[in-house]
C-alpha cells in the first residue's frame, strides 16, 4: 500500500484540528487529542525509516515523498523529519500543558492547524508558494491570540498588517530571483531583489524596526499562547530562509549577504537585550527576549562560514523547552497573582518557590548560564563572533547580559517581602500538578546542558536536506 | 481595452481615495466592491477571463462577508470628523498618485518590462493608497479593507507576471481568511462594547 508523508504530517493533523476545532469546548478530551496526535507525529517523524516503508504486521506501507496538489508538489523529505519532529513535540508539549488557566479553549485545534500548515509550507514546490501557507498560519492563529470576549488590540492590528505585508514581498522577490540569477552580481536589480526578500523576512521575523508588534501582543495575550507564537513562527521561517540562500548560488556567495544577517542579528540582540532589562512587565519582557533570541538565530546564520547554521539549529530545541517553561511559569503567576508587572510579584517567590524557580531558570537558560541548555551553544556563539570582530562579540555578550540583569531584578523582586506584614517565612503554596511539569523541565534543561550532544545532534541532520549548505 | 483599461485605472483612484477619506463602513464597502471589479479589469488584461473571474468573486465575497457584519453590528454609520483631516487624507492621497505617475514609467523599464504601464499604475496605486489607509486609521475593519487592498494591488501586478492555479487558490484563501478574520474583529468589537455599556448600566 502507498502512502505519501504529506498525508501523513499535513493532511491528518489538519483534519485533526478542523474536527477538535469544532468540538473545542470539550476540554480534557481536545488537550488529550491534540497533543497525542502531535506526539504521535512526532515520534513517528524520529523513528521513521530511511527507506521510506513502515512494515505492520503483514502490512508493508511505502511512502512517497511528495503528494500533487492542482498541478503542484508539497513534499515532506525524509531530510527534513528532524525538523518536523522538532515542531509536532512544541505543539504537543503546548498542547499538552493547555488545560491551565488563562489558555483559550480555540488554542489546540489552532495551534495543531498551525504547524500543519508550516509543514506544508516547508514543503511546497516551488518553495515560494510557502509565503501563502505562512500568511494562512498566521490567520489561523488570530482568534487564540485575541480571543472572543477582549477588545480588538492594536497589537493584534499590527500583527496581522505587518505579517501580511511581508507576504506579497517574498512572492514578487521569488518572482525576481527566478530572474536575476543570471545576472552579474553588480546588476542593480540584483540589490532590489535581496532588499525585497531581506525586507519580507526581517518583517517575519519581527526584526528591528518591525517590531512592535511583540511587546504588545505579548502584554495583551495568554503567555503560553504567546510563547508558542514566538518558538514556532521563528523556527519555520528561519528554515525557509535557508532555501533561498540554499537554492540561488549568488545569494550563497554574497559576502554582504552574511556581514548584513550578522549586523542584524546583534542589533536585534542589543536592542531587545537592552529593552528586556529595563521592562517592568514580565510579559512584554517574555516578548523582547524572544526578540533577542531571533537575534541570535540571525547572528548564528551569519556566521555560515564557521558553522553557525549547526548552531542555529541547535538553538531550536533550546529555544522551545526554554520559552514552554517561560510562558507556562508566567500562566502560573498571573493565575495567582492578576498582576504581571514586577512591583506586584515582590515576594511570589515566598509563596510559590517551585513557579518562580521556574522562571528564573527559564530567563537563566536562555541567557546561557553555565549548566543550563543553551550555556553550550551561546559559549560557542560568543567565541566566533570575537574571532569575527572584537565589536560583534562585545556587542551581543551586552545585549545578552541585558537580560540577565533583568533576571537579577526579576530575582531581587521574588525574595523580597512585599511589605511588613508578609510573613517572613517561606511556605510552599503550589499544587503538585503545577509544580512537577516545572521541575521536570527545569532537570531537562539541567540534563541538556550537561549532555548537549546526547540531546541536540539529530536536529543538525535537517541540513541535509540543504544539499549546498553542507 | 485601452479605453476600459483607463476607465479602470480612474475607478481605483476614486475608489482608493474615498476608502482612505472617508470612515463610513458603508460607503467605505461599496468603494472596495467597485475596487475589485476594476482590479479585475486589469487582471483580465494578463489572465484568461475565467480565472481573473475568481479575484472579482473572491473580493465580492471578503467585501460583502465585513459589510454584512458591521451592517448587523453597526447599523449607525455616523462619524463627525474635522474638515481638515478629510482634506489632509485627501492631499496625501493626491500626493501618492502624483509619485505613481512619476515612478511607474522607470519601474516598468528597469523591473517589468513585461508589463503593460496602465497594471503597474494600477497596482502601485492599490499598494500605495492602503498602506497610507493603514497609517491613517486603528479601526480593525478599516486594516482589514486596507490589508485586501494591499493584497489586490499586489494580485493587479503579480497576475502579469505568473499564472498558476494553486496560487491562485492560496490567494482566494488568504483573501477570504482574511476578510473573515475582519467578521471576527468586527462581531468582537460588537461584543465588547455591548459589555461595557451594560457594565455603565449596573
Amino acid at each position: 500500500m502507498t502512502l505519501s508523508t504529506p498525508l501523513v504530517w499535513v493532511i491528518f493533523p489538519m483534519i485533526i484540528a478542523v474536527v477538535t476545532g469544532i468540538f473545542y469546548y470539550r476540554k480534557v478530551l481536545i488537550v488529550l487529542l491534540t497533543s497525542l496526535t502531535a506526539f504521535a507525529l512526532a515520534a513517528l517523524a524520529t523513528f521513521f525509516p530511511e527507506d521510506m516503508a513502515l512494515s505492520i504486521g503483514p502490512l508493508t506501507l511505502v511512502f512517497d515523498e511528495s503528494l500533487n496538489i492542482l498541478g503542484r508538489q508539497i513534499s515532506v523529505i525524509y531530510d527534513m523529519l528532524p525538523f518536523i519532529a522538532l515542531i509536532y513535540t512544541v505543539t504537543g508539549l503546548w498542547n499538552l500543558s493547555s488545560g491551565i488557566a488563562g489558555v483559550p479553549d480555540i488554542f489546540r485545534p489552532t495551534s495543531l492547524g498551525m504547524t500543519a500548515l508550516l509543514t506544508a509550507a516547508l514543503g511546497v514546490q516551488p518553495f515560494l508558494y510557502a509565503a501563502l501557507l505562512f500568511e494562512t498560519a498566521i490567520l489561523v492563529s488570530i482568534p487564540t491570540l485575541s480571543p472572543p470576549g477582549q477588545k480588538t488590540s492594536s497589537g493584534i492590528l499590527r500583527y496581522v498588517t505587518l505579517q501580511t505585508l511581508a507576504m506579497p514581498l517574498i512572492l514578487l522577490a521569488g518572482w525576481l530571483l527566478t530572474g536575476v540569477e543570471t545576472l552579474p552580481a553588480d546588476s542593480p536589480l540584483v540589490g532590489q531583489t535581496i532588499f525585497l526578500l531581506g525586507l519580507g523576512i526581517a518583517i517575519w521575523l519581527a526584526v528591528f524596526p518591525f517590531h512592535s508588534w511583540v511587546p504588545m501582543l505579548s502584554q495583551q495575550t495568554s503567555p503560553l499562547v504567546m510563547s508558542f507564537l514566538l518558538v514556532i513562527m521563528p523556527m519555520a521561517v528561519l528554515v525557509f530562509a535557508l532555501n533561498f540562500i540554499d537554492r540561488f548560488s549568488f545569494l550563497r556567495e554574497l559576502d554582504s549577504l552574511y556581514s548584513s544577517l550578522r549586523l542584524m542579528g546583534v542589533i536585534m540582540i542589543v536592542v531587545n537585550g537592552a529593552w528586556t532589562a529595563v521592562q517592568n512587565d514580565l510579559k512584554r519582557a517574555l516578548g523582547y527576549a524572544a526578540l533577542a533570541e531571533t537575534g541570535f538565530s540571525l547572528l548564528a546564520m551569519g556566521m555560515y562560514d564557521q558553522g553557525g547554521l549547526s548552531w542555529m539549529m541547535l538553538l531550536f530545541p533550546v529555544r522551545a523547552l526554554v520559552f514552554w517553561l517561560w510562558g507556562y511559569a508566567l500562566n502560573k503567576i498571573e493565575e495567582h497573582s492578576n498582576s504581571l508587572e514586577l512591583h506586584d510579584v515582590q515576594g511570589f517567590a515566598r509563596l510559590y518557590p517551585a513557579i518562580s524557580a521556574g522562571l528564573l531558570m527559564a530567563q537563566f537558560s536562555i541567557a546561557g548560564l553555565p549548566l543550563l541548555a543553551a550555556f553550550p551553544i551561546k559559549i560557542a556563539l560568543f567565541t566566533a563572533a570575537f574571532e569575527l570582530g572584537t565589536g560583534l562579540g562585545i556587542m551581543s555578550f551586552i545585549g545578552n547580559l541585558g537580560l540577565l540583569l533583568f533576571t537579577l531584578r526579576l530575582l531581587s523582586c521574588f525574595v523580597t517581602p512585599r511589605d511588613v506584614t508578609m510573613p517572613l517565612w517561606w511556605s510552599f503554596s503550589e499544587k503538585a500538578h503545577e509544580y512537577i511539569p516545572i521541575l521536570i523541565m527545569i532537570l531537562v534543561l539541567i540534563i541538556m546542558g550537561l549532555f548537549p550532544n546526547t540531546f541536540f545532534a539529530n536536529i543538525i541532520n535537517t541540513l541535509t536536506a540543504f544539499r549546498q549548505l553542507q | 481595452m485601452m479605453t476600459l483599461s483607463a476607465l479602470a485605472f480612474i475607478l481605483i483612484v476614486i475608489s482608493a481615495m474615498i476608502i482612505l477619506i472617508f470612515r463610513d463602513w458603508l460607503i467605505n464597502a461599496v468603494a472596495l466592491a467597485v475596487q475589485y471589479l476594476a482590479a479585475f479589469i486589469l487582471i483580465s488584461l494578463s489572465w484568461p477571463i475565467g480565472m481573473a473571474v475568481i479575484k472579482l468573486i473572491v473580493g465580492w465575497m471578503a467585501t460583502a462577508a465585513i459589510a454584512l457584519t458591521l451592517f448587523r453590528q453597526q447599523p449607525s454609520r455616523g462619524t463627525s470628523e474635522l474638515e481638515a483631516s478629510l482634506f489632509f487624507r485627501g492631499f496625501a492621497g493626491l500626493m501618492i498618485v502624483f509619485v505613481i505617475f512619476v515612478t511607474a514609467p522607470a519601474l516598468q523599464r528597469n523591473i517589468f518590462p513585461q508589463l503593460e504601464l496602465v497594471i503597474i499604475q494600477g497596482g502601485l496605486t492599490l499598494l500605495a493608497m492602503s498602506l497610507m489607509q493603514l497609517g491613517t486609521h486603528s479601526e480593525p475593519y478599516l486594516t482589514v479593507f486596507s490589508l485586501l487592498s494591499f493584497l489586490s494591488g499586489f494580485e493587479v501586478i503579480h497576475a502579469g507576471l505568473e499564472i498558476s492555479t494553486l496560487l491562485t487558490g492560496l490567494l482566494a484563501v488568504s483573501n477570504l481568511g482574511l476578510a473573515l478574520i475582519g467578521v471576527y474583529f468586527v462581531v468582537k468589537t460588537g461584543e465588547t462594547d455591548e459589555s461595557t455599556q451594560d457594565e455603565g448600566v449596573e
